[in-house]
């Protein structure tokens, strides 16, 4: 279970202070994939970096019980001079896997061949996030945080995933932040919607895809 | 519903900690052995250089040495009195220069929860002292299979002096490694305030009894070149420094390596968002 209590974020830029979380409180349901849609600039990528610890709220905190993911996205911690397979081994170093599995799962499921052995740098973008996406699924976590990286990749590769994904859903969940509507639509059983600092969760899908193509329109 | 106190965490107990001193270790070690991958692993020829940069060093100096006087320092052999000079003094000066990027060319690692700011830039650091370690063993026991013939008096001494040394390096470390996301420009005052001076004025090329007794005085300031006469004093049969003071020594450097871990606790925060 992952559930934000009181959680508090503002950013000080030059236009003045940016509140992107204003007391959120919400608890992410077991076995569900969850979106989270908002508009460009709402802070979806900060909300799911603060729920995968990866930065501090102000103030609140996120209770987590099983093991999450680091956010996964375009960028997510790789370095570009290194291999597919030295990152591979270290992400499972930090994450106290074997490094041997995790390697001989990623190259496999990754599907990259000989660029397995190529520094990151020289990837196309699809090719990084078939990269992030077969580490994270080689290391079983309970809970997949996914910042976008859905929409890159070819339609097969897409389709892997969401078939592998599915595969866990008896055991793992899914967070996804998206501003596209289609991919929550997609892959998730239910959604939330940050806007104005506030993050809402919907039982029903439709009742918030329904409520963000009003904020869309009211935006536009 | 919308009441706004702040909320704290729940507790901290004993096998969180246990817990977590474990991941840091690991990610500290992961750390290490990704940045060995990134600074040697493209180009074989790394670690030849590491060897081969200090051997030059003291190649240069010993013949610039030679030409000006005809005697030896405090009577120690003039290439070993050089080594022991040079490469200890990189334990502070590429150990701090090693640590400063630790933040700012590592930022994507930030993604992963358990790597925190602390361990990239200590990973760094020790890596730094691994390998300069290595290094100096290996130029020691080349020297004496090349006939120079090594004899160290007290190990213990050398260690601690060594150990001293890699502490200022952390410690500076640390303060430039928080501080240089938010103000990139202190790199070049690092390099240019920190290092070359002190490179010069540390006591690599001279001893404290060969400077005039006025100078001196100032120059014992500076601890550095407390813990080189040190150094040299445990490491030579021939030299005992009547200078070397221990206790300043020891003072000075775990003085800066609070002071270092203070810096950086207090801008870890701003350091991972950056300018």
């Amino acid at each position: 279970m992952i559930k934000l209590v009181n959680v508090n974020k503002r950013y000080r830029t030059s236009a003045g202070v940016n509140t992107v979380l204003d007391n959120v409180n919400v608890t992410f349901p077991v076995g569900k994939s969850v979106g989270i849609l908002g508009l460009n600039g709402a802070g979806k990528s900060t909300l799911i970096r603060i729920i995968g610890d990866a930065e501090p709220p102000d103030s609140g905190y996120v209770d987590r019980t099983g093991r999450v993911s680091w956010p996964l996205g375009y960028t997510g911690g790789f370095q570009g001079n290194l291999t597919a397979r030295e990152n591979a081994r270290f992400v499972a170093r930090i994450y106290g896997e074997s490094t041997k599995y995790i390697e001989a799962f990623t190259q496999e499921f990754s599907e990259l061949g000989d660029y397995f052995d190529v520094p990151l740098r020289s990837y196309s973008a699809g090719m990084r996030s078939r990269f992030a996406f077969s580490v994270s699924l080689a290391c079983n976590f309970d809970y997949y945080l996914v910042d976008e990286a859905l929409e890159t990749g070819d339609a097969r590769y897409k389709e892997k995933f969401r078939l592998a994904f599915e595969e866990r859903r008896a055991t793992a969940s899914v967070i996804l932040v998206s501003h596209n509507e289609q991919t929550i639509r997609r892959n998730c059983d239910m959604a939330a919607i940050l806007h104005d600092g506030q993050l809402t969760l919907y039982d029903e899908l439709k009742d918030a895809l329904q409520f963000y193509s009003f904020l869309q329109t009211r935006a536009a | 519903m919308q009441d706004t106190k702040v909320t704290d965490a729940p507790p901290i107990g004993f096998a969180d900690i246990t817990d977590a001193l474990s991941t840091q270790g690991r990610v500290i070690w992961a750390l290490i052995l990704r940045e060995t991958k990134t600074r040697y692993g493209e180009h074989k020829i790394g670690f030849l250089w590491a060897i081969i940069e200090p051997l030059i060093m003291v190649a240069v100096f010993v013949g610039i040495f030679a030409s000006i006087r005809s005697d030896s320092p405090g009577g120690m052999p003039l290439v070993l009195f050089m080594l022991v000079g040079i490469v200890p003094f990189h334990l502070f000066r590429d150990t701090m220069g090693q640590m400063q990027g630790g933040i700012a060319q590592n930022r994507s690692l930030f993604a992963f929860p358990q790597v925190t700011t602390f361990d990239v830039i200590i990973a760094r650091g020790l890596l730094e002292i691994f390998i300069l370690g290595g290094v100096f063993m290996m130029l020691l026991v080349g020297m004496d299979l090349a006939g120079f013939e090594v004899r160290v008096e007290r190990p213990l001494g050398v260690l601690a002096a060594c150990g001293l040394l890699s502490l200022m390096g952390i410690g500076t470390g640390f303060v430039f490694a928080s501080i240089s996301p938010i103000l990139p420009s202190i790199r070049q005052l690092s390099s240019a305030v920190l290092g070359r001076p002190l490179f010069l004025g540390s006591g690599i090329f001279f001893i404290a009894e060969s400077v005039p007794a006025p100078v001196r005085e100032y120059m014992l300031y500076n601890p550095l070149m407390h813990i080189l006469e040190l150094l040299r004093s445990a490491f030579f049969y021939e030299f005992e420094s009547a200078y070397g003071d221990w206790g300043y020594a020891t003072t000075w450097a775990v003085c800066t390596f609070a002071f270092g871990l203070l810096v950086h606790q207090a801008m870890r925060r701003k350091a991972i968002i950056g300018l």
